[in-house]
This record gives C-alpha cells, sequence and structure tokens, in this order.
C-alpha cells in the first residue's frame, strides 16, 4: 500500500490469534485475529481493523472530539450487535474518555473519544465494526457540526425512490441557501449532512431539518412519511428522519463499515453520482479506500462553513408562500 | 476492572491463585481548582521556601527531621526498610468476623480465582459461610504489610483490609457517662423503641445525594440561567408555527448576545 502523509503504518507481530500492531507510540493488541465476522464475504476481524487502519487518515476527522457510542458485535455480523456508551475503566491511557451527564438516566457516561488511529484499532479489537460518532464534539457538546436527514427507506421501496427523495430535499436546502452534501448509509438507505459549524442547538438544527422534512414530504407525499412510531408508520413510505439531530443520537460515521451482508461503507457521493441506477450495494470493504485514493474526501466540507438559519428560514417562507398561494 | 494485584491464597497446603479488584469506587465528583477571573487551571509548583525558585523533581529528596537536622533519606533506605516482596496470602487463623471490630476494618477487595484455582476457591468460599468464619492473614500489598480478614460475601471472597491495632486511639480521652446508673424502665421503653423500628439493612435505600444534587446543578448552571423553554410539541405544528418558532429562537440568541 503507498500512502504518502499518511500515518505511519505500523509495525505488525503474530502472537498465536492476536496480532499486535505496534504504532508510533502505543502498541494495540487485536485479539481472534482470524474470526470471521461477515461469513458470506469471509472478512475476518482481522480484515475489518485493516481497512480502519488503511481509512484512518480518512476517517479520524470525523470521529476526532467526538464521543462515541460503542455499536459491539464481537460475534459478527449474525449475532445481533449491542450498544454500549460508557468504556470501562481500564481502557490505555491513548484512549480519551468524556465524562457526560445522562439526563435521562442522571448518570454520568464515560464515553470514548476517537482522537488517534490506536483508539480506533482498540475499538475494532472490541468488535465494533460500525463506528458511530456524535454530531458535536467535546468542544460544544451541545452545538452539532452538521445536520442530518436519515432517508431510511422500507423494504418495499426501491433506491431509486430513495434517490427521488435525495434529490428532493437537496432542491429544498438549495433553495433554502443551504449546501448539502450525500453519503449512503450502507445499508438501504442515504444520509443527507448540512454543515452548521457550532452554530445552533440541537433544538435549533432538528427544527430546522424537520421543516425541510414537512416540505419534502409536501412534494412526495405518496412515498413518504414522517412518522415517528412504527406501529403507524407505512410499511410502504419512506422514512424521513429528523430526530437524528438530538445530543447524544449516533448514526455509521462516513467511511464506517455496517454490520450487513457485502460488508457495505457508508460511502459518500457526489450528487452527479446520485441517478437512478445507483445502488449502495457497490460500495464495500473492498474498493473504498480506491474510491477515496481516486476522489480525494468529498465530504470534506460537512466540517465546513455552516448554514444561516435566519436566512434560509427567510428564503423557505418567501418559498412557501409562493406553493401556499399557487 | 483491572486487577491491582495477582497472587494467591495459601490455605493449608492448598495455594489458590487469584486476582485481586477494587470492590469500591468514589462516588465522588471531580473538581478543578480555576482562576476565577479566566478560569485558567491552577497548576502546583514545588518551590525552593528560601529562593522562590521551583525545583525539578530530580533535585528533591525526602528527609526527617531529627533533633532540628534533616536525616535525607535515599531509594536504597526506603527498600531496605520495606517489607519483603511475596505473592501470597497466607491464611494464618480462622476466627469468628463478630471478633473482628468494624474499628478495624478499611479498604474492601474483591478476589477472583485464576482458572485453576475455580475449585478450591469455591472450596474456601463455602467452607468459611459453612462455618461462619473469616480468615486472618498478614501479607504484602505495594511494599507494605498489610492485614486483611477473608470473608465470604455471597459468591465472592472479600478480602478486607484491616488496620494494626497501633492505627486505632484509645477512646479513654473522652467523657463517657460510665458512672451513670440506667434505670430498668427506661432501658425497657428503649428496647420496645428500638424493636418497632426493626428491619432488614437495606443499602439501597441510602444514597449519597450531594453529589447528584452538586451535578444537577451544575448542569443547570452551564445550561445557563434561561427559563426553560416549554419543550416543543412537533406532533400538531405546522410548517409556519416551526418556523415562527425557529426564528423567535435565534432573536433570544441575538438579545442574549448584546
Amino acid at each position: 500500500m503507498n500512502k504518502k502523509n499518511a500515518t505511519t503504518a505500523p509495525k505488525e507481530s503474530k502472537v498465536g490469534n492476536d496480532k499486535i500492531y505496534s504504532f508510533e507510540k502505543n502498541k494495540v493488541i487485536v485479539t481472534h485475529f482470524d474470526k470471521i465476522y461477515f461469513p458470506d464475504e469471509k472478512v475476518t476481524k482481522g480484515d475489518v481493523v485493516e481497512y480502519y487502519i488503511s481509512m484512518a487518515d480518512y476517517i479520524l476527522p470525523y470521529l476526532k472530539g467526538r464521543p462515541e457510542s460503542l455499536l459491539r458485535n464481537p460475534n459478527g455480523i449474525k449475532e445481533k450487535g449491542f450498544f454500549q456508551k460508557d468504556a470501562a475503566d481500564d481502557a490505555p491511557s491513548f484512549v480519551h474518555r468524556k465524562q457526560v451527564h445522562s439526563d435521562s438516566t442522571n448518570k454520568e457516561v464515560h464515553y470514548i473519544v476517537c482522537d488517534n488511529i490506536e483508539t480506533l484499532v482498540y475499538l475494532n479489537n472490541w468488535g465494533c465494526i460500525e463506528i458511530n460518532p456524535w454530531h458535536s464534539t467535546v468542544e460544544a457538546l451541545d452545538k452539532p457540526d452538521y445536520l442530518i436527514i436519515d432517508i431510511d427507506p422500507s423494504d418495499k421501496n426501491t433506491f431509486n425512490q430513495v434517490i427521488e427523495v435525495a434529490l428532493t430535499v437537496k432542491t429544498i436546502l438549495e433553495k433554502a441557501g443551504a449546501s448539502c452534501f450525500c453519503k449512503t448509509s450502507g445499508s438501504s438507505g442515504m444520509h443527507i449532512y448540512v454543515p452548521a459549524e457550532k452554530k445552533y442547538s440541537y433544538d435549533q438544527v432538528k427544527d430546522f431539518a424537520y421543516l425541510v422534512c414537512m416540505m419534502v414530504h409536501d412534494q412526495l407525499e405518496n412515498i413518504t412519511t414522517l412518522e415517528r412510531n412504527l406501529q403507524k408508520r407505512s410499511k410502504k413510505h419512506i422514512y424521513m428522519d429528523y430526530l437524528q439531530n438530538s445530543r447524544g443520537q449516533t448514526i455509521a460515521s462516513v467511511y464506517s463499515l455496517r454490520p450487513k451482508p457485502g460488508a457495505t461503507v457508508s460511502t459518500p457521493l457526489l450528487w452527479d453520482e446520485v441517478r437512478p441506477g445507483l445502488s449502495p450495494k457497490q460500495f464495500t470493504i473492498y474498493n473504498t479506500l480506491e474510491r477515496v485514493k481516486k476522489m480525494g474526501d468529498i465530504f470534506k466540507s460537512v466540517l465546513g462553513k455552516g448554514f444561516d438559519l435566519g436566512k434560509c428560514l427567510g428564503n423557505l417562507q418567501s418559498l412557501s408562500g409562493k406553493v401556499a398561494s399557487e | 476492572m483491572r486487577p491491582i494485584w495477582t497472587g494467591a491464597i495459601g490455605f493449608g497446603l492448598v495455594n489458590i491463585p487469584v486476582k485481586m479488584y477494587s470492590a469500591t469506587e468514589t462516588s465522588e465528583l471531580d473538581l478543578d481548582m480555576l482562576d476565577k477571573k479566566d478560569h485558567a487551571r491552577i497548576k502546583y509548583l514545588r518551590v525552593n521556601e528560601i529562593t522562590g525558585k521551583e525545583v525539578p523533581w530530580s533535585n528533591i529528596v525526602k528527609g526527617y527531621k531529627l533533633d532540628n537536622k534533616y536525616v535525607v533519606l535515599e531509594d536504597k533506605d526506603f527498600e531496605a526498610a520495606s517489607a519483603e516482596k511475596t505473592n501470597t496470602i497466607e491464611i494464618s487463623d480462622f476466627v469468628k468476623e463478630e471478633e473482628v471490630s468494624s474499628l478495624y476494618y478499611e479498604t474492601p477487595y474483591y478476589l477472583e480465582p485464576d482458572k485453576t484455582g475455580a475449585r478450591p476457591y469455591k472450596l474456601l468460599l463455602e467452607a468459611l459461610k459453612k462455618t461462619k468464619k473469616v480468615g486472618v492473614s498478614a501479607f504484602v500489598m505495594r511494599n507494605k504489610e498489610a492485614l486483611a480478614i477473608l470473608r465470604p460475601d455471597k459468591n465472592v471472597i472479600v478480602l478486607n483490609k484491616i488496620r494494626f491495632e497501633q492505627e486505632i486511639r484509645d477512646p479513654d480521652q473522652l467523657a463517657l457517662p460510665n458512672q451513670i446508673e440506667v434505670k430498668p424502665a427506661e432501658l425497657k421503653m428503649a428496647v420496645t423503641l428500638i424493636k418497632q423500628l426493626t428491619g432488614k439493612f437495606n443499602i439501597s435505600k441510602y444514597k449519597d445525594t450531594y453529589t447528584d444534587e452538586l451535578l444537577k446543578l451544575i448542569h443547570d448552571k452551564a445550561k445557563g440561567k434561561k427559563i426553560k423553554a416549554p419543550q416543543l410539541k412537533v406532533v400538531h405544528s405546522k410548517a409556519k408555527d416551526l418556523m415562527d418558532q425557529l426564528k423567535a429562537s435565534l432573536e433570544v440568541k441575538q438579545k442574549k448576545a448584546s
């Protein structure tokens, strides 16, 4: 692998079923290196670790400073994983932690903050196939860096319908004057991100996302729903989830593997690529590094300049005024 | 949990390999000292009392004042005085637990058997329960002689460090009512009262609320003193209401800033 300016590749040594990675400063041990995680693809725990090491320079900027919700699949993808938030006390010193008060349980939770490649490997060793960072950083836990609209289809929807919804979201956001970026969820849906630059509270961002979703729903009433209750939600509609914009909520990070058949990756897309015929299954552990090397990190601007809520509201108001009078 | 000590329980001719874990954790908050003006963290400096200059660690030694002069101690002096390192918690006696006054109790630790120690560990645990006895042991922890009792607690053997006799003060300097006679009727009344209030000891009833209260206050403070806006009822709000609400939220922020 040729990696310019990249993190120096770690030295590796194998002891029995374990592999020890020696980074510049720290060693991280990966146990049961050859354990099968994706049985159909024969992808092992070791393959997952190698993927994240090779992608570290691209994924770490989206993890640094963010508390992690750990989704652990220590027995691979055929068994149901479990979420863990509180980190063990015995984590090595390179694993940074952030104490966060949970209002719901009134307890202190010690989140792992993935600030370095060692921690990434450490998380992988814990069975984290998927990486789930907060939308805000420890600098400002209550001010998200981006707004997210999670387009989550039912089994009955086609990916072409997902694309239709995504493009409608983009149209509305553009009319509002907010730039937006998208990625495959790595499963059957798509995620749209709007840079928010720690300017607004989660509530403000969530409300704005809700507003956008309502307007999209007005356009695509027959295929979308905003019903959050699974029982009440139609089985044939695409759910537009704006409630992800809450403190402590997480979704799979960009470039994160998903514990799904096919070893798919949540992959950023150029809007030009978002066209009927696109399949989210084509982006996997096998080709993501190659793609990102060729295209560069096309998701970068998500951490850049944020939208102006006041201006966006003004723009949307005039827009909805027009729609209403039509 | 990370073991803080590894070794073995010595019990007759049997050695039970075990790992020791802290059984307790503090429920206090970590507070940092800050400069009131700019909230910079306060840091300690070790300074020479005479020159006022900072002294690096490498130039710091420890000394004991004897006859107005300091006797300086070096690492090898400490080594010479410290206990010989062994890795065994040798049980010397078994005693009834109630014979050990709670005055002596210090920190509790959990002992966990290694794979090979599982069977004898369980045996010791059950035997302690059956005899209602605890084991007494002197062992070396962090280079210091330590005294402990080993007692069963449900399914785990707890090693409770206990204090040495010389660490307990004599209460004879307290003014205690040794001479006063207690009247039988009064005693009877007091006993009745105790019986009425007797229940099973339930630790869960008692909570360290100070830390929780303090934390709550910290979080309220962090959120600002603004009156909590009523939770947004998204269910019925139309797009327009939401827009108005969002605009209002921006105005609040501007007002606060100016």
